[in-house]
């Protein structure tokens, strides 16, 4: 149903630019974080420590 | 600010528990089941239904599936409402959530033992089945993105994050490795054939480890684990790195699962590549849940839920180092095809899913019951008693595989195999399979202590079904809000876009030119497709389960192919719908088996394995005999096979029961003349046909050079 070939020589780009694609990708999620306030993951971080008023029986 | 009123849906929670230790059971059960038939043949139990072909697919469907499956929607369900401070979206669609999930699962217990199986690892379901799971998977979707719309939480939290994640990825993964020909109620084809049908499943079971006993467990974890130790989880910043290059990398592992076969050499480079990328976002996870309990340790000693998340994270830490390093083509050489692999996958399965729900429950339980676990003694017996089994398990497994892996490579001085009979390989590690059944008895047996306290701490307490809570309505925003993620943690809908867009691209970098590139066919001229006698065979091949211990694909090493043979070519598998390389060795390659044995041996050996290879483990076939080939679909089966490419001639299935007629004749006069009595309509005929077929087309290519 498909066709398919045996390999990429002459086309090694192809390898490399998928690395440098998440290289960029993980660069800029790296930015993302480095731009993030502190006051908004220490929020973030206490997410699942808000004791709803129900939550009696806590430690 | 109004502050509002509303309840916590606690009964869809409890549910998904109580599938999850029903199923947990019935799952770990056949696995010891199986474990034992490796050993004792005799616990085949003599009935097609219970064979370890057969029964091994709803071992994995059972753990995977049903208990795992369970596992995460309790925890979901859980989590979700409380950090999004909202009920559920509709107790509606929860129901149809819980019930249609359960009868998928009962489905596949009754269609895999009847050999109803696609035999695509994982994937074994039949299309009926596929489009239920679909169905069930997008109200579970629904259900969940309706809750996020609905929350009065503005801000989604990370474990939020692996859920869209594993919604959106399972969906596309499912999909695109469900796309089948029906050509009965219960039995169709994949349209992929061969290599691309090896890259489809691989690219799917590798990532259903990913993101159905990964993804949502890291999830879990990001919400269980700093409950249970009350401490805030140690880097906000690290799971969002953690998050966005897991899912990234991910993607592009499943090509290792098919190293040194013929899949195209940059592919199986690109996955090796990126496994070893994978250990730096994995452990990312790892640490970031472990320094989560800093200055909680004390609590670890007193506290069994800790005690399992301890474990189940260390265990994750191990599997997901030892992944890549299987991914090694050094490594993979020795390991792959041995029990190495198995070892692996049960540190996973049993260490990091079977711990971290075993936390979960624990913690979960009395909390929506209302009252204290009934013994905690009882679950610490549960902890040491599982943590052996786990050793018990996996131990043993490392050590024959080493051993097997050994056996089967070592070469006398004079330059030929020191073990050409494979059975001398299997024989050699049995003792090593019965410290295994001891390691999953032990398992299975703290699973029940747990059932048992469990059982008890609900009969103690009851249950608040609908929990009250309340919080403040969510308030339009008025400040622009300067950071990018921070506004993207707020708008799932792009979340779920953005994630979804990260994961297709390994996928489609992959698969594109495996796909779609139209130079370079690696076609051989000799290979043509099956007859229809072999065809009917090949399906029996699969109904029986055969590739679950028999693999079909020869590497390209001294030691395989002295022997199996010659070693496998891409273009002997384009007429292969679907391919059945498999990625056991239980019992011996089978690529090049056609021809190497008189009819007569294949029949005694199906008959009777022993008669032929004394102390085989392989069962009894004798069904095969007693039953009659189901000639009827003959000829929408090469409809069908014409219709995904391959080249029958048109009109073909008019005359192909009659071509069926005239081989399966010529295979019982040849079985006659030795002394072997059989109607040539029997089903044991057809399976011949199929085995004296393999490989033989290069054979072929090679004699008439």
């Amino acid at each position: 149903m498909f066709n398919q070939i045996t390999d990429l020589n002459g086309n090694e780009w192809y390898l490399i630019s998928s690395l440098w694609l998440f290289l960029v990708f993980f660069i800029v999620v790296a930015i993302l974080l480095f731009r993030m306030r502190k006051s908004h993951t220490t929020y973030m971080s206490q997410l699942p420590l808000i004791k709803e008023e129900s939550e009696n029986n806590e430690d | 600010m109004q502050l509002e009123t509303f309840n916590y849906d606690n009964r869809i929670v409890r549910n998904f528990g109580i599938a999850t230790i029903v199923w947990g059971i019935v799952g770990m059960s056949v696995g010891l089941l199986i474990a034992i038939q490796l050993v004792w043949p005799f616990m085949n139990l003599g009935t097609q239904f219970t064979t370890f072909g057969r029964v091994r697919p709803l071992h994995t469907n059972a753990v995977i599936f049903a208990f795992v499956g369970n596992a995460i929607f309790m925890g979901v369900y859980y989590s979700l409402q409380r950090l999004l401070k909202a009920r559920m979206f509709s107790d509606t669609l929860s129901k149809i959530h819980f019930w249609g999930w359960q009868l998928v699962i009962l489905a596949a217990a009754i269609t895999l033992p009847l050999g109803f199986t696609t035999s695509h690892e994982y994937a074994e379901l039949e299309w009926p089945i596929d489009i239920a799971i679909t169905i069930i998977w997008v109200v579970f979707g629904i259900n969940m993105f309706g809750t996020i719309v609905k929350r009065r939480e503005r801000h989604l939290y990370v474990a939020i994050w692996f859920y869209i994640a594993t919604f959106v990825t399972v969906a596309v993964l499912h999909i695109v490795n469900s796309f089948e020909l029906p050509i009965s109620a219960l039995k169709s084809y994949y349209i992929y054939a061969g290599v691309q049908d090896a890259l489809v499943q691989w690219w799917y079971g590798h990532n259903a480890v990913a993101f159905f006993l990964t993804t949502p467990y890291l999830g879990m974890m990001y919400y269980f684990l700093p409950k249970m130790a009350n401490r805030p989880v140690y880097s906000y910043k690290l799971s969002i790195l953690h998050f966005w290059s897991l899912i990234f990398i991910y993607i592009w592992a499943g090509p290792h699962h098919l190293l040194y076969t013929s899949l195209p050499g940059w592919a199986q480079s690109l996955g090796v590549v990126f496994s070893i990328m994978l250990i730096a976002p994995s452990w990312g996870g790892m640490i970031n849940g472990l320094l989560t309990l800093r200055g909680a340790w004390d609590k670890v000693r007193t506290e069994p839920t800790l005690k399992f998340m301890v474990v189940a994270l260390t265990a994750y830490g191990m599997a997901t180092f030892e992944g890549p390093m299987l991914s090694l083509k050094q490594v993979n050489a020795i390991a792959h095809f041995t029990d190495w692999i198995v070892a692996h996958v049960h540190v996973g399965a049993l260490g990091w899913n079977g711990f971290m729900t075993f936390g979960i429950l624990y913690w979960l339980i009395p909390r929506i019951y209302k009252t204290e676990l009934y013994s905690k003694k009882l679950a610490s017996v549960h902890f040491w008693i599982g943590t052996l089994g786990i050793l018990f398990y996996a131990i043993p497994m490392y050590w024959a595989a080493v051993v097997q892996g050994l056996m089967w490579k070592e070469f006398t001085p004079e330059g030929v195999l020191k073990y050409p009979n494979f059975l001398a390989t299997t024989l050699q590690i049995l003792p090593m399979h019965m410290l295994r059944a001891i390691g999953g008895t032990l398992y299975l047996s703290g699973v029940l202590l747990m059932t048992y306290n469990l059982v008890k701490t609900m009969k103690k307490g009851k249950l608040l079904a609908n929990e009250p809570a309340e919080a403040m309505a969510l308030q339009p925003l008025l400040v622009n809000e300067k950071s990018m993620h921070r506004r993207l943690e707020r708008k799932p809908a792009l979340f779920m876009v953005l994630a979804l867009i990260v994961i297709l691209i390994g996928g489609m970098v992959e698969m594109m030119p495996t796909f779609m590139i139209s130079s370079n066919v690696p076609t051989i001229s000799s290979v043509k497709p099956y007859t229809p006698l072999e065809l009917q065979g090949r399906d029996l091949y699969i109904r029986e389960g055969c590739v679950n211990c028999h693999s079909q694909t020869v590497r390209p090493f001294r030691s395989e192919t002295s022997r199996y043979g010659e070693y496998a070519k891409a273009g002997e598998f384009v007429y292969d719908h679907p391919f059945l390389w498999g990625s056991k060795r239980t019992g011996p390659d089978l690529l090049r088996v056609g021809q190497k044995y008189p009819n007569k041996w294949h029949f005694n050996h199906l008959l009777d394995p022993t008669t032929t290879s004394p102390g085989s483990i392989m069962p009894p076939y004798p069904w095969l005999i007693s039953q009659t080939l189901d000639t009827t679909t003959t000829a929408s089966k090469i409809t069908a096979m014409r219709k995904l490419g391959v080249p029958y001639p048109e009109g073909y299935e008019k005359t192909a029961n009659h071509e069926l007629e005239v081989q399966a004749q010529k295979i019982t006069e040849d079985l006659k003349a030795n002394q072997v009595e059989i109607m040539s309509d029997r089903e044991i005929v057809a399976i011949i046909a199929y085995l004296q077929r393999l490989g033989t087309d290069i054979k072929v290519n090679v004699a008439n050079k």
